[in-house]
């Protein structure tokens, strides 16, 4: 991953901050610039819920590079409180409790890092609870 | 505004090639093109690619395409859509002709994904999505596809088997394709019997990597094959900000626009290369043309309706899953088969009487569309 | 030290999966178990700091959300040799303006970090804190430390009392030496230790040492506390200083986590105190000392004022119930211990 590119997402990534229109009250995570809804561009940062529904999800078993120590990666589609759909993994999920429609929330792990001297990126992960 | 033929084209048999670079598929490709086409001066070079900086440490393919053809002075550039490189390539060509600008345009598509390993090679693919949102939490292309794939299930609770007909058609027409890079049937119980990639999807039932290059020589001198429509929508990049994922929005723009710029019945058509990267896309890409009802892909095919013989043959030569995806050159691949059933050269693989075609290249998970509607000249 | 902070909010958090002695004593010895039951073992994608962040958010919750000016993180296994979690922190939890760094006293890095907090509160210059312990423990394979060497992760919310705060640390003591019983160089991955020489001369005279000390500045003695949490490298050394020092079973019971959780080191006594702030009454004291190697003890007494009133918050030996076991394998891969 890149180091400085994380950095400037770090708070996105660990608060699930993303963006609400001021127009139209439309809610996004990940951030956008301009309203998907009503082609506002008044948006202003909104901190997501942190707690949802699983919707889909699979086990990836051959994760690209960077997340090669980590395989498998559980990932799946999560409907959170506010009704938007976000990607994310799921942490601590043994494979009995993966169901569509099992409650989850969001927590912070570690996602990767550069091997044993680079940067730890930390980010969202949800736990089944 | 002139129209825009399909002169000649030249493919590369799909498959491992060790001993060919990036820059000898591409040559090989031309080649075939150019001499099927006779004496021809080429005003301008299209190369469709997605990877070739980060796996191939090459970019520049325009120059480096027309430097290597010894056409130096042409104008060139490289193409990209992710896996619609190849499709938006002829698209882009189509443009330079019909605009007038142009009036011989050799379109190449080509990857090299060999020289690699998976896990760098799923990095590489993984950059159709967001890098800041999606490639971050460790998704892979696949895994998204799996996603929608078990979503699908689950809303118009369909089974997997359902799904898999798609591979076993691909690799029945694959097995009398001679530029295809797998040509070995297989049954529904052996796609079941493959372990998962990433749940539901199976080793049997994704796509492969493969290299090759596919050319296509673009006129506007009329010759066999017309191209009435070059269409490109898309759509959301993140997949789950899209009001509802399961619906392949922008094959459904760009179809519904090239059937009325070509003025043709969708019933009319006589095959359809879809982009079968994995049998979710196919599912969908045939549900957003109309020629599924949704939820009804699968059932279909597995009555049969887009076999060979069926009312609707689709991936004539194997398609992504059994002639192969070399990403960016795919497209291409798909526009040179429609062309050989066209004009009546597609061999063992001919649908017989085809008048009119329909090709599909998609980049990401539907985000980019490119359909191609093309004709027989009579 | 006489001290004057409140304790506004608590928060233990063990890592969902354990291994047994047993499936330890397997691998290296065919048979046998360790002191122990179990221990809690992080997962591949936990460290101190994802485990202080779990902790520090229960404690925030419950303190609801005062303005942080001081995060101070003990442990022995940060992340980074050079870069503390305060830093990493600041941005989590939305402080910017702390004073965020990382503590380091083997294992009482975690008391250490409530007395400095408590020194600034009662001093005045700061009006809320956050003292964390939190630690992978790095278990050498085959040695008899690596059946108790846990994960885990405790974290208190300092305040200004003010009559309505969960506890109040009323003074604090520490007793510290020179004493080789368990250390670590900067490159090894393993600590070393002196076998049965981390008994008595370490773990024993120093608690007793800071226990005593305390009674002599208080005037307190061991009927005074309702409760006594003492650092638990394993689960009988509490049980025998207890009795040494004169308090009864009853007064550690509740407390003791080691037979089910192994020891998380810089989170030992704060995950204890955690437990202990679950079924406390107010009005009841509570005596807190701990143990690091190298060495020393810090000992607290801790006065009980108010139960917590946070409707989302379960009780941690409710949260322990449901656990995974794993294997050897398994373990070995998480906690990187085996080499590509």
């Amino acid at each position: 991953m890149i180091p400085i590119a994380y950095w400037r997402n770090r708070k996105l990534y660990t608060r699930l901050i993303g963006s609400r229109c001021k127009k139209c009250g439309a809610e996004y995570y990940p951030p956008v610039k301009v309203c998907k809804k009503c082609g506002s561009v008044e948006i202003e940062e909104k901190e997501m819920p942190k707690t949802g529904t699983i919707v889909s999800f699979t086990k990836l078993t051959e994760p690209p590079v960077d997340f090669k120590d980590y395989a498998p990666v559980y990932l799946a589609m999560i409907r959170l409180d506010n009704g938007i759909l976000v990607l994310g993994q799921l942490a601590d999920a043994e494979s009995e409790e993966i169901k569509i429609g099992a409650k989850v929330m969001a927590t912070i792990r570690k996602w990767t890092e550069d091997g044993q001297s680079g940067i730890i990126y930390y980010g969202y992960k949800f736990k089944i609870i | 505004m002139s129209k825009v033929y399909i002169k000649s084209v030249g493919v590369v048999p799909v498959g491992e090639h060790w001993n060919k670079s990036l820059t000898d598929l591409m040559v090989e490709a031309s080649l075939n093109a150019l001499k099927n086409a006779g004496n021809v001066k080429i005003d301008r070079i299209i190369v469709g690619n997605m990877m070739s900086g980060y796996l191939n440490n090459q970019e520049h393919l325009g120059a480096l395409l027309a430097s290597a053809l010894g056409m130096k002075g042409t104008d060139a550039l490289k193409v990209e859509a992710a896996c619609g490189s190849g499709g938006m390539a002829v698209h882009e060509g189509y443009v330079s002709i019909k605009s007038g600008e142009f009036e011989n345009v050799l379109v190449v598509g080509v990857e090299k994904m060999k020289d690699t390993d998976t896990s760098v090679l799923t990095k590489a693919l993984a950059m159709a999505e967001s890098a800041e949102f999606t490639q971050v939490v460790g998704a892979s292309f696949i895994s998204l596809n799996a996603l929608l794939m078990k979503m699908y299930m689950n809303r118009y609770n369909v089974q997997e088997e359902y799904l898999d007909n798609f591979p076993v058609i691909a690799h029945k027409n694959a097995v009398t394709a001679p530029h295809a890079q797998f040509r070995k049937a297989f049954t529904l119980e052996d796609v079941k019997k493959s372990p998962y990639l990433a749940e539901p999807i199976r080793l049997l039932s994704s796509a492969p990597s493969s290299d090759g290059a596919a050319a296509v020589l673009l006129s506007s001198k009329p010759s066999d094959v017309e191209i009435l429509a070059s269409e490109v929508s898309t759509n959301e990049l993140i997949l789950f900000q899209r009001e509802n994922p399961l619906r392949f929005e922008a094959t459904e723009k760009a179809f519904k626009k090239a059937i009325e710029k070509s003025s043709i019945d969708p019933a009319e058509v006589d095959f359809l290369e879809i982009h079968d990267a994995f049998p979710i896309v196919a599912a969908l890409s045939l549900e957003a043309m109309g020629y599924s009802e949704e939820g009804k892909a699968g059932y279909d095919a597995a009555k049969g309706k887009y076999n060979f013989e069926g009312d609707l043959p689709i991936l004539t030569f194997g398609g992504l899953k059994a002639r192969g995806h070399p990403v960016g050159g795919t497209g291409a691949y798909q526009v040179a088969e429609a062309y050989m059933q066209l004009s009546g050269t597609a061999g063992k693989n001919q649908v017989q009487g085809a008048k009119v075609g329909v090709t599909q290249n998609v980049g990401g998970v539907d985000t980019t569309s490119i359909v191609h509607i093309m004709r027989r000249v009579s | 030290m006489r001290l004057n902070s409140a304790v506004l909010g608590y928060g233990a958090y063990v890592p969902k999966y354990r291994i047994s002695t047993e499936e330890i004593a397997r691998i290296w010895f065919g048979e046998g178990s360790g002191p122990n039951r179990m221990k809690a073992v992080a997962s591949y994608d936990e460290d101190a700091l994802t485990m202080a962040y779990e902790a520090a958010s229960i404690a925030l919750k419950m303190a609801n959300y005062p303005e942080i000016e001081a995060i101070l993180v003990g442990s022995e296994s940060k992340p980074y040799a050079v870069k503390p979690m305060g830093s990493v922190l600041s941005d989590i939890l939305g402080f910017n303006k702390i004073l965020g760094v990382d503590l380091e006293f083997a294992c009482k890095g975690g008391t250490e970090a409530v007395q400095m907090i408590s020194g600034m509160i009662t001093s005045g210059v700061i009006k809320h804190g956050l003292a964390i312990g939190s630690d992978t423990a790095q278990g050498r394979p085959s040695d008899d430390l690596e059946y108790t060497a846990a994960s885990g992760a405790g974290a208190v919310v300092l305040g200004q009392p003010n009559g309505k705060e969960i506890a109040k640390i009323t003074h604090s003591v520490t007793f510290v030496t020179d004493t080789p019983d368990f250390w670590r160089r900067p490159k090894e991955h393993y600590p070393m230790h002196l076998g049965r020489f981390t008994g008595e001369p370490a773990y024993f005279t120093h608690i007793m040492s800071s226990v005593k000390l305390l009674f002599e500045e208080t005037g307190y003695k061991p009927s005074d506390f309702n409760y006594a949490i003492f650092h638990q490298p394993n689960p009988k050394f509490p049980v025998e200083v207890g009795k040494r020092l004169g308090f009864k079973d009853e007064q550690l019971k509740p407390g003791l986590l080691n037979d089910e959780l192994g020891n998380s080191y810089s989170a030992n006594t704060l995950v204890a105190l955690s437990v202990v702030l679950d079924v406390s009454k107010p009005g009841d004291k509570i005596l807190l000392s701990s143990f690091g190697s190298g060495a020393g003890s810090d000992t607290f007494v801790i006065e009980v004022v108010s139960k917590a009133d946070d409707d989302d918050y379960i009780p941690l030996r409710e949260r322990l119930k449901n656990y995974v076991e794993i294997d050897y394998a398994t373990y070995s891969k998480w906690r990187n211990k085996i080499i590509r």
